[in-house]
């Protein structure tokens, strides 16, 4: 017997709740900020929820549902605002299904001022122990434990494909290089694609488990506005996998306005692949002016996370009304 | 042709001219990439594995195939042995790597069998099939713990967990899927 609706309720708002104290406790301020956007973040790889905003006198204005608050939280920022979080509803559309995907999720997202993305592995560590030592687990505590294993992109290519990344600069030398592992790839990928590809075939599945992991310095030919270790081919970014799952997503932010502008461009070119080409902010590289503060962002699924800590395996066992289950036409699993 | 996206389990398509079946399919989309189709395929000539990631938009190779309405005869050590249930023609499966599925086929039970180039290549199961409890040991008095459950067997050998009031004799709903219990059926 699973557990009743109202200890369900009880767990999922004391989880949430937690992760608040930890945050308040550390002095972030918690910030709300809009889900509907006239502009998002210039990334064409996500794809979006465009509506209508009608006024009363004029023409309607397409808005946006938000893929993730960073460009309301880079505004405070770069407003002074110090270190920062919220948990705020985001929206994904083109979802494909599967147990770790829902179209509308949440997720905690926050900045600390003057810190790099290695104190944010520190930070999320500390998170982890704070909801071990203040929730329920459905599992043993030591599978989630800090410290967190950590192992480099380029580790990572060498231990699980024996492919030496540092070499694969280009496409065709990406490309070549799964083939050679006896994996198929398209004629002509991008760079990112064969990439991908590569790592989602051979070395995602083979990234050890038991416990939480931190993939880290992503190659900086996956355009993010994450800041580029200077003279390497890495960008200062980690993505947490628990269960081999992906959690938390965090880099140095870039602040160099020309990096940032280089950065749009290349996105601006991505878009064409895109099902919702959705309107990327023209002021983007703007909201950086000389004085915006050094910092780290990390953004983390918390339904997931909810999921993990509770020894679920799909996030219906966390979410009360699944998006599938609305789109079944049930109203929920609890209807 | 099939897009990526649409590619199920149980979808068949063509790799370097192979028939390949989907036995696992997993949506991913990295955080800062492309969506991306994670598939595991089954030569169904070889039974080898072969594991590729695709694009979501990528279109691939399908196998036209054709499903025949067959009757379960038997299995020996090798092979199950089915009747085209139309030209009451004989034929057989090899058991390699289909062994999952002798604990649901029932003698003399109407299948679903896919062909491909008149070969048969697979043995569709329905979702949801009835067995009857051939072995089942009496529930403990007084083991009144709800959700307690007990192990029995089916008459094809299948073995479910299932709710401490089934009995032997019994008709049980199973899912083919999973190999849960579902429900008792009423006869």
């Amino acid at each position: 017997m699973g557990p009743s609706l109202r200890q369900q309720l009880i767990r999922h708002a004391r989880f949430t709740e937690a992760i608040r104290a930890f945050f308040r406790a550390r002095g972030y301020a918690e910030v709300d900020t809009p889900a509907l956007a006239p502009h998002l973040i210039p990334e064409p790889a996500i794809e979006v929820f465009q509506t209508e905003y009608l006024p009363a006198r004029g023409s309607p204005r397409t808005m946006w549902l938000i893929p993730s608050p960073e460009l309301w939280m880079k505004r405070l920022l770069a407003g002074g605002a110090g270190d920062i979080y919220q948990i705020c509803k985001s929206f994904r559309n083109c979802d494909y299904g599967g147990p770790h995907h829902n179209p509308e999720f949440r997720l905690l997202e926050w900045y600390s001022v003057g810190a790099g993305y290695l104190d944010s592995i520190g930070v999320t560590e500390d998170l982890f122990s704070h909801l071990l030592a203040r929730t329920v687990p459905g599992r043993p505590a030591a599978e989630l434990s800090p410290p967190f294993v950590r192992i480099t992109m380029q580790e990572a290519f060498l231990r699980y494909a024996g492919i030496d990344l540092a070499r694969c600069q280009d496409p065709q030398a990406m490309k070549a290089a799964g083939r050679e592992k006896g994996i198929s790839m398209p004629d002509a990928p991008t760079w990112e694609e064969a990439f991908h590809i590569a790592f989602l075939t051979l070395v995602e599945p083979r990234l050890p488990r038991g416990k939480p992991l931190v993939l880290l310095d992503y190659p900086a030919l996956v355009p993010t506005t994450a800041r580029r270790r200077p003279g390497t081919p890495w960008s200062e970014r980690w993505e947490l996998y628990v269960d081999g799952v992906e959690i938390a997503n965090c880099y140095t932010e870039e602040t160099d306005p020309g990096e940032l502008g280089s950065f749009v461009r290349r996105e601006e070119e991505r878009r064409r692949g895109s099902r919702t080409s959705h309107a990327s902010d023209p002021e983007f590289a703007d909201l950086f002016p000389p004085g915006f503060p050094a910092c780290s962002g990390a953004a983390l699924g918390v339904d997931r996370l909810e999921m993990v800590f509770a020894g679920e395996e799909s996030l219906e066992g966390v979410i009360l009304f699944p998006f599938s289950a609305i789109l079944g036409g049930q109203s929920g699993r609890h209807a | 042709m099939i897009k990526a996206s649409d590619i199920a389990k149980g979808t068949f398509i063509l790799i370097n001219n192979q028939p390949h079946v989907c036995v696992e399919r997993e949506y991913v989309n990295p955080g800062k990439g492309s969506a991306f189709v994670r598939l595991k395929l089954k030569n169904i000539k070889t039974g080898s594995v072969l594991r590729q990631t695709n694009k979501v938009q990528d279109n691939l190779e399908d196998v036209s195939v054709e499903y025949k309405e067959v009757q379960f005869l038997y299995a020996d050590s090798e092979s199950y042995a089915f009747m085209d249930t139309k030209t009451y023609e004989q034929f057989t499966i090899p058991i390699e790597g289909e062994e999952e599925k002798r604990d649901f086929l029932k003698d003399g039970e109407n299948y679903q069998v896919v062909f491909w180039e008149q070969t048969p290549i697979d043995i569709k199961l329905p979702t949801k099939m009835v067995f009857t409890v051939s072995e089942a040991e009496k529930a403990e008095r007084g083991d009144t713990v709800s959700g307690a459950t007990k192990v029995i067997t089916c008459e094809t050998g299948l073995k479910v967990k299932v709710p401490l009031f089934i009995k032997q004799g019994d008709r049980i709903l199973v899912n083919t899927e999973t190999r849960e219990y579902q429900e008792r059926v009423n006869n």
